[in-house]
């Protein structure tokens, strides 16, 4: 009986600490003042699963968020839209990256001069994903997401140009033509 | 002998009033019929409070449906933003990264 309490309080010092470490911090002060458009979303496992709740069954694209949003812990959005360049500070990208600990491993860096950096990190455990950061930085866009959970990177990169929104990176494929 | 005769006549039979047995009978039908009257009225009280509790209850119910509504729609439309943000990137970074694979093929 020992053993398994002892082993039971193991596994849960274990695994709170990377719970921990999977949720970064998002907060950058007096950014949002600078912005014209601010996203701020937070959304934790309780709010998740308010959220799973209202999400249609009927609907094919609600039912893959769903079935995606389905054992996260948490996702966590800050998106900043600037009016002219340079307004935030680049070296935010780092402070971002600065608290990512050794299980998390780059899977993405896309570097351009005059469009989006995306840095991509995953928290891997083993085979498996548990946690995702993605930075994209615009001359006049910062964005950082951070979701806290088993994530499937193909299905998630599947759900953009659903609900009704066009593509981006269709927009961006005009630009570069 | 004084005492004697004070306590004869403190103590005499004396026929009641006229119309007393009659007044006190029309008293004792009254204060019978009292309580008849004043159940009915306890009873409305009672019914009162009862719905006004039970309107009370729904109430609070019904605005907790509604508020528990609003904070899930707030959500999903959180979420269904966030992973549209999210697959957004990833797409991109993916396209980016395929594209310089066909270049080099």
């Amino acid at each position: 009986m020992r053993r398994i309490i002892i082993s039971l309080i193991v596994t849960l010092a274990a695994a709170l600490p990377a719970a921990a470490q999977q949720r970064i911090n998002l907060d950058f002060p007096g950014l949002a003042d600078r912005a014209e458009e601010v996203v701020d979303v937070t959304l934790d496992a309780s709010m998740l699963r308010i959220a799973s709740k209202f999400l249609s069954n009927g609907d094919p694209e609600e039912k893959a968020v769903r079935d995606m949003v389905t054992g996260l812990d948490g996702i966590y959005v800050r998106s900043y839209e600037f009016a002219k360049e340079g307004e935030y500070d680049r070296s935010l990208v780092d402070r971002v990256k600065s608290q990512l600990g050794s299980t998390w491993k780059p899977l993405v860096t896309v570097r351009s001069k005059r469009k989006e950096n995306v840095n991509i990190y995953a928290d891997m455990r083993g085979e498996k994903i548990v946690g995702l950061v993605v930075i994209a930085a615009e001359p006049k866009q910062f964005t950082v997401v951070n979701i806290v959970g088993p994530v499937d990177i193909d299905r998630l990169a599947s759900l953009e140009g659903q609900f009704g929104i066009p593509r981006i990176s269709k927009e961006s494929e005009k630009d570069r033509d | 002998m004084n005492l004697e005769r004070e306590l004869q006549r403190a103590l005499r039979r004396e026929s009641p009033a006229p119309g007393l047995a009659a007044r006190v009978l029309a008293r004792a039908q009254a204060e019978a019929e009292e309580p008849r009257i004043a159940h009915p009225r306890r009873h409305w009280w009672r019914a009162a409070a009862a719905s006004l509790t039970l309107a009370a209850v729904l109430g609070g119910w019904a605005a907790h449906q509604v508020a528990e509504r609003r904070e899930g729609e707030r959500a999903r439309e959180q979420v269904l933003l966030a992973m549209r943000i999210a697959g957004s990137k990833v797409r991109y970074a993916q396209e980016q990264v395929r594209g310089i694979g066909t270049e080099q093929k």
